[in-house]
Parts: C-alpha cells; structure tokens; sequence
C-alpha cells in the first residue's frame, strides 16, 4: 500500500516536472522568435563539436557524389555526346550573335562615356558542410568562421547569385540563413532601367524553392522574366547582386499590392560552395560636372577670370 | 567506453549523416528526419522517461546546431517521446512492425504541432500546398529510414542491456 502512494506521489512529481518543462519550452520558442531569448555559448559549442564529423562526412558525401556522378556520366556519355554535338552548333550561333552584340556594346559605351563603376569585394571561399533538413526554415552550415574573418550579417553568395547571410559565426564554422527562409528578407529592386520598382524578398512557406518578392504597389511596373537584384538598403546586402527571376505575379491578399514569385538565380538544391563578402567597398561616386552655360552667362569663376585677363590685353 | 558514450556517440553520427550526408539526396530540400526517427524508436524500446529525455536532446540539438527557430524541435520531440514512451510496456521489443509504422503518424502529428507554432508566431502558409510539398515527401522518407534506424537502435539498445545485466 505505502509502495503504491509512494509511486503514485512519484509519477505526479514527474508529471508536473513534464508539464513545466513543456510550458517552459513553448515560452522560450515564443522569446526566441521574437529575439529575446539567445543561447549563443551553447550553440556555439555543440556547432564546434559537431563541425569536424560534419566536415569529414560531407567530404566523403562529395567524394560519392563525384564517383556516381562519374559512373553516370560514362554511362550516359553517347546521349551527351550527341546532345553536346548539338550544343555546339547551337553556341556557334549563338557566339555569333554575341560578337556582334559585343562590338555594338563597346561602341555604345564610348558614344554615352559610360564607365561602369568597378565594385570589388573581399571574400572568402567556405564548403557547405551541413543543411538542415527541417521545412520550416532553411539554413546551412559552412565550414568558415570567425577564424578566417567571417562575422555575423555577412552576406553569402555565389557566383550565380545571392544566397544569405550569416546569422551565427563560430569560431570554425558558421550558420547562414538562405534567402530561401521565412525570416529572411532581403531589399530588392527590379534591374530594368524603366521599372526599378523595389520590394522585399522573402521566403515561402509553400513553396520553399522559389521566394517571394513582396510589397509591390499593384500598378508598379514588374513583368515576368525581370531580374531582380539587392537594393542596398538597409546595409546588409551590397547594392547589385542578383536574387533572382519573377517567374510569376499574383496579386496579394489585401488586394493593394502583388507578389512575385521568383526563380532564384542559385540553385539551391545543388549548393556546394559559396562565398562570403567580407568587406564591399562602393566605388566613388562620379564628379560632378558644372552644365554647358549658354555663352556670356557663365558663372565659373575661372572661366570668368579668363575672359578679363583676354579682354585687358 | 559506457553506454552512455556510445548512445551520445550514436546520436551524433545519425545527427551528422542528417545534415551532412543526406542532404544530398534532397527533394526540394525535404530529406530524413533521423533524429524524430531515433526519438520514437528509442521511445518504444525504453519508456516514457527516457524516451522523453532522448527526445528533448534530440530536438535541442537540432535547435542549437542548425539555429533554427530556437526551442521548437526540444518542444515537439520532447512531446513525441513522452507519447511514445507510453506505448513501450504494450509492444513487443522484437517486433518491428508498430514503431516503423508509427513514424508516419508521427511525423504527420510533428509536422502539425510545428505548423501550429509556425501560425502561433505570425507565419502565414496554405496548408493544402504546404502539406503536398513538404509533408508528402518527408513521409515516404521516413517510412524509408524507419527501419534501419529502429533496427540500428534496437541493436545498439541490446547491446547495452546485455552489458548492464553482465
């Protein structure tokens, strides 16, 4: 009897130990999405323990993937072989068409003066050693960290595109959100010239390979098939990179604004390497030139002092 | 080595093949879920409170490596081991049929605490689409994985009880 109250008050201690360990995980989910609650040092520390074995089986990973890519490639090597033929003669026009387009370019250039300013960045080339597999959030772990100059809200890129930023750099390793992820949002802006319409890039729920570009006015002038680049705003991302394609708009559930959804210029089903832009440096911004005065109203000091000492002569 | 390190060691390796390995065979960047997997089947095989505890290491560590949406698979994983726990005494440890079985109801019922969370904190998603895009393919994973990862478990769980009872 007194066994049975004994692991009868047993069970209900463990019961409200369960009760409160589960309210207080469902509190620190709510402080952690909001940004209240961080737990830096252990995330840090299970990152640094795991980041070898991630590093060791991601290469392995990548070694199988070359070898049955390669036994696939053999296998398949005639149909390429054909399809390749076929390339080349396609490319051949193509290359054609690209010199002609090359040669009207330069002349164009040197016709406007326009120099396009050089944008140079400080990078660091990183391995993807670790993905996560869950479906809500997208996020990847690289195998650089603060050792080689990597700090957090450092942008990630390829040479396709944009990939994201790191949100947590450890000492060798790092976590980057993809702009694949619902709580990424990334300044954007349309690349043609006519339409230069800005919005926000963010991540879908439903569909979690194509983002989204949302907030854009419903008359604003965006087509399917514009590029999409960084705005620059807000000072993560450098102005310029690409995001990606609208594949398609559709209208928002307001009503007031469209949402489009894009093709991300980076394949992130095939993301091996990335780089992190350590350091952007803008370039200068172009002198200003005075306007072409109408002749006797000139009001360049210099132009002025010039035309007395020819007049007193 | 005892059998605690041998447990850590085995829920690493898993952990690691997970985010590292796996990834690889994605499908629209869905792929196995071997921590959820190890946390039912550990469930089955040892009870309620250790199954509670393997699932709330499980989940915090995924929460801490991947930094995701901090505290939520700790949450949900804690819940499903603790659930599953409950089912221990009622199975057979030999038989295999229901812990493999019941991954697929567990990862639907994961899925949807997880989606719940997701509506808690502000994330809009159609649920139709959602369920086909994610859902769908992470289920017949997991009904891939199940086995080998009960059956590793199963092993290594014997192994261990032999050694205690020595």
């Amino acid at each position: 009897m007194s066994n049975r109250v004994r692991r009868d008050k047993e069970d209900g201690r463990k019961g409200w130990a369960m009760v409160f360990v589960t309210i207080s995980l469902f509190c620190i989910i709510f402080f952690a999405a909001r940004g209240r609650f961080q737990a830096p040092v252990s995330s840090q520390a299970v990152s640094l323990v795991l980041s070898p074995f991630q590093q060791a089986v991601s290469w392995v990973a990548n070694e199988v993937h070359y070898v049955t890519g390669a036994v696939w490639e053999m296998a398949t090597l005639y149909e390429q072989n054909k399809m390749l033929r076929n390339e080349v003669e396609q490319l051949r026009g193509i290359n054609l068409q690209a010199n002609e387009a090359l040669a009207e370019n330069e002349r164009l250039r040197a016709m406007v003066g326009y120099t396009q300013s050089a944008r140079q960045f400080d990078m660091v080339a990183a391995r993807v050693i670790g993905r996560e597999s869950d479906t809500w959030s997208r996020m990847i772990v690289i195998d650089r960290g603060t050792a080689s100059g990597v700090k957090e809200d450092m942008p990630v890129v390829t040479p396709q595109g944009l990939v994201g930023r790191v949100v947590e750099a450890g000492p060798n390793s790092s976590k980057v959100q993809l702009i694949l992820d619902p709580r990424s949002s990334v300044g954007t802006i349309v690349q043609r010239a006519e339409s230069r319409v800005t919005g926000i890039v963010q991540g879908d729920m439903d569909n979690p390979t194509m983002p989204q570009m949302v907030n854009i006015p419903k008359n604003a002038d965006v087509v399917e098939g514009d590029v999409i680049v960084t705005s620059g705003f807000g000072g993560i991302f450098p102005k310029g990179i690409i995001v990606g394609l609208v594949s398609s708009l559709k209208n928002d559930d307001g009503g007031l604004l469209k949402i489009g959804v894009l093709e991300s210029a980076v394949d992130f089903q095939k993301l091996e390497d990335v780089l992190v832009i350590t350091a952007s440096r803008e370039a200068p911004p172009e002198p200003i030139k005075p306007p072409p005065q109408t002749p006797g109203t000139e009001t360049d000091p210099q132009a002025q002092a010039a035309d007395k000492a020819e007049a007193q002569q | 080595m005892s059998g605690y390190c041998k447990l850590a060691i085995f829920v690493v390796m898993l952990y690691v093949l997970q985010t590292s390995f796996f990834p690889l065979i994605a499908y629209h960047g869905i792929s196995p879920d071997f921590m959820l997997l190890l946390t039912v089947s550990y469930a089955f095989l040892k009870g309620t409170e250790k199954g509670t505890l393997m699932g709330f290491i499980t989940g915090l560590m995924m929460d801490l490596a991947t930094g995701t949406f901090f505290g939520i698979h700790a949450f949900t994983h804690l819940i499903i081991g603790n659930i599953c726990g409950r089912f221990a005494n009622r199975v057979y440890k030999e038989q295999f049929f229901l812990p493999v079985f019941a991954s697929l109801g567990v990862t639907t019922f994961n899925y949807f605490i997880l989606a719940l969370l997701m509506v808690l904190l502000g994330y809009r998603f159609n649920p139709i689409s959602n369920v086909q895009v994610t859902l769908l393919p992470m289920l017949i994973y997991q009904l891939a994985f199940a086995y080998p990862v009960h059956y590793l478990t199963y092993q290594l769980d014997k192994k261990l009880s032999l050694k205690d009872t020595n």
